[in-house]
């Protein structure tokens, strides 16, 4: 039924709309989204929190590496993800216009 | 407890108080620490405050170990400053993040807890970056906090109240640009503010602990960092920050650079480029550098009476030390090149564009810089893996990391290279065939590397495959003086190793080759100390196409890789005593063929003729298990490699 993982999971904010959330693989390119959850298990989280990437952040995918790995703009910086990271952050659009 | 413990409870006021400074004892000097996250500028201020040279570049990680050096206050006073490695958090998952939390929490042997810290962040990132402030003020040290290129942040039309920021957290705060100097005062006030004042926390006996976010449990880690960015969200707030703009230079080049095909055909044709130039640019310096090495043998043979020193001077000293010196100008080409790669911020893309194969491999894209960096040298490059947080990876790093082709290589590579590849174009006066080989001889390294790695992952150092979170530092234009300042600095290295390790072996071998006497003279070359030496383990390099002098030679190469060019230019020497200047090319043509001489550079792709990395290993691995087992693995390796490139060609 439920991903024994998200057990390690937080939920800070409420529930968003599920029509709203979506990986961050699949959100168009320049588009900022809000962080909502990292479905990781609690031990692989430190390196992206250290990171500034934690719920409640904006993250802007800006393009995406040869490998196809996206590079994402967190609170000035410009961070570099697996594709299969970024796979595991799911996140919430419409919350500042495209730009 | 850690059994240091009793360093960290030592009264501050045992070492350090205001009115009893003694300058001249570094015991008692302030003590103070230089700490951030990774890429905010620690080591360039440090550079700037001490007048140390320590290595900058413009990628997260650089700086793997601590340094300290002497600020010089006002009034003759000093203070000891400590540059640590670059930490995002304390949980210290990774070697180098241990060494930050170890000296602040005074677990250094011969340090003690530091007096102050400096804590120096990136204005662009800074909210991000300020997550670090609050397991600092646990501390309850003295703190300055350094906004490092605040500049940047206001010409992004970024906007920040400095003193309401400092207000919030408690600290003082000032801005610098630690590489343009602006501001640097500031902190050695700040420095020197401590040392003046009695402060009373400094007087009291305090055993310090940073709060280990996974070592205490009670909350969730996530919890943690979202308390940490709750506050740092309030005081930013209060400041009236607003963030930088995205750097238009820095997404516009990210655009070029990480593109689908421009990113990877950029990467070639740098790299492409870089090993004509080591050719082609190189080669009027390397004949003046000739001239003048052949210029002063003949003129100082035409001045000495005829002895045995003049021999020893001229044959054996002169002839084996300058045949390597002729290498110094391509040396400092690829130096030249690495620089602009650090220094500009390209090197954090090219990991990008690796990280896929480095997936497939197993290790994770981190382990990519200290490859790269590897091109110059294994030792730093084995250091650096440190940075690696997960120990399988870091050994399997380090493990690969001598097959990565370093800049020792380069001059047997070049020897050989023009000695037997004879130059046409391949790609116009792009491409030459030289530089091709040369490219060739790189690429088969890295293989080696890659492969191994990919082995190693799968049977010792088996483990599971980790995210990959890299940072990419905005690209800035190579400061000159930076640059330069490598150089000299690389130059000096590469002297000095001439200076002893190739000029030693010289003399020795220049000794072997006098005895036995034949009537009062030097025997034959076959028939000396060092021919008879040489032919006892002629045997065993035979099936490589070697004969007993490129065996002595290999030999000598054990200590460093160049080592082979000094060596062979002196037996060389000795034998043409009535040849003045250095015909190593021409001298190497009877002794190898074409399948030989591709043997010996197969030999070299592989083997690890290196004491320094061995020592390196042996004291990063805490044994000889891991360095023991790399060394026979790439001599087993090279053996076998240079064994079939006789056969086939």
């Amino acid at each position: 039924m439920e991903d024994p993982r998200s057990q390690t999971l937080l939920n800070e904010l409420p529930e968003p709309a599920p029509t709203t959330e979506l990986r961050l693989t699949e959100v168009p390119l320049r588009e900022v989204v809000e962080l909502v959850r990292i479905d990781l298990p609690s031990d692989e989280l430190e390196p992206l929190l250290e990171r500034g990437v934690l719920p409640g952040c904006l993250l802007c995918p800006l393009l995406y590496s040869p490998a196809g790995d996206p590079i994402v703009r967190v609170d000035g910086s410009l961070l570099a993800l697996r594709r299969e990271l970024a796979g595991c952050l799911c996140v919430r659009r419409g919350v500042l216009p495209v730009h | 407890m850690s059994t240091t413990a009793p360093a960290g409870i030592e009264p501050a006021a045992s070492r350090v108080s205001g009115n009893s400074f003694k300058p001249e004892d570094p015991a008692n000097q302030l003590l103070v620490a230089l700490i951030g996250p990774p890429n905010s500028g620690k080591t360039t201020l440090f550079n700037k405050l001490t007048g140390l040279r320590q290595k900058v570049a413009n990628y997260p990680g650089v700086t793997v170990e601590k340094h300290i050096g002497t600020v010089r206050l006002t009034d003759r006073r000093d203070a000891r400053l400590i540059d640590l490695p670059g930490v995002s958090g304390f949980s210290a998952r990774s070697a180098d993040e241990r060494i930050t939390r170890d000296v602040l929490e005074g677990r250094t042997e011969g340090l003690g807890v530091p007096d102050a810290v400096v804590l120096v962040v990136d204005a662009t990132r800074l909210e991000t970056q300020l997550l670090l402030v609050e397991p600092i003020m646990e501390l309850g040290l003295p703190t300055l906090l350094v906004l490092n290129v605040a500049d940047e942040l206001e010409a992004r039309n970024g906007r920040l109240d400095d003193e309401v920021l400092g207000q919030q957290f408690g600290v003082q705060t000032t801005r610098t640009n630690a590489r343009s100097g602006r501001g640097v005062d500031a902190v050695r006030d700040f420095i020197a503010s401590v040392g003046d004042s009695g402060s009373p926390d400094r007087l009291v006996p305090r055993s310090l602990e940073l709060r280990n976010v996974t070592r205490r449990s009670s909350l969730p880690l996530i919890d943690v960092f979202a308390a940490r960015r709750r506050i740092v969200q309030k005081a930013v707030a209060a400041a009236r920050y607003s963030a930088a703009g995205p750097s238009h230079l820095t997404e516009r080049l990210d655009s070029i650079f990480l593109h689908r095909v421009l990113g990877p055909l950029c990467f070639i044709v740098l790299a492409v480029l870089v090993f004509q130039a080591i050719f082609t640019l190189a080669v009027p310096l390397m004949d003046g550098i000739e001239l003048v090495i052949a210029g002063s043998g003949e003129w100082l043979a035409a001045r000495l009476p005829a002895s045995w020193f003049r021999d020893l001077l001229i044959d054996g000293v002169w002839a084996g030390v300058g045949s390597v010196l002729v290498f110094l100008p391509q040396i400092l080409i690829l130096f030249l090149f690495l620089g602009i790669l650090e220094d500009s911020g390209y090197m954090a893309r090219a990991a990008v564009i690796a990280d896929r194969m480095m997936y497939r491999v197993g290790l994770q894209g981190r382990a990519f810089l200290p490859l790269l960096s590897a091109y110059a040298c294994a030792v730093p490059a084995i250091l650096s893996a440190r940075t690696v947080a997960d120990e399988r990876d870091r050994f399997a790093t380090m493990f690969v990391a001598p097959f990565m082709t370093c800049s020792a290589r380069l001059p047997v590579y070049a020897l050989l290279i023009a000695a037997f590849i004879p130059e046409k174009q391949i790609l116009g006066p792009v491409l030459g065939t030289r530089a091709a080989t040369l490219l060739g001889l790189y690429l088969l390294g890295a293989v080696a590397a890659v492969s191994t790695a990919f082995l190693l992952k799968r049977t010792l150092l088996r483990g599971k495959r980790s995210g990959f979170v890299m940072e990419l530092p905005p690209y800035r234009i190579p400061s000159l003086r930076t640059l330069g300042l490598r150089l000299v600095d690389r130059s000096r290295i590469f002297l000095r190793r001439a200076g002893r390790i190739i000029l030693t072996v010289a003399i020795v071998l220049w000794v072997l080759m006098q005895f036995p006497r034949v009537g009062g003279e030097p025997p034959p070359i076959d028939d000396s100390a060092l021919g008879r030496t040489g032919q006892l383990i002629e045997p065993a390099i035979a099936p490589l196409g070697f004969n007993w002098k490129i065996g002595v030679g290999l030999v000598s190469s054990l200590a460093a890789r160049e080592v082979i060019v000094g060596t062979l230019g002196t037996i060389y020497g000795v034998e043409d005593t009535d040849e003045t200047s250095i015909q190593l090319q021409a001298a190497l043509k009877r002794d190898l063929d074409l399948g030989g001489a591709v043997a010996l550079l197969v030999f070299f792709v592989f083997a690890l003729q290196c004491m320094s990395t061995v020592a390196v290993m042996r004291r990063e691995t805490a044994g000889w298990k891991w360095p023991a087992l790399q060394f026979s693995y790439m001599l087993a390796l090279a053996y076998v490699g240079a064994f079939i490139a006789n056969r086939l060609i």
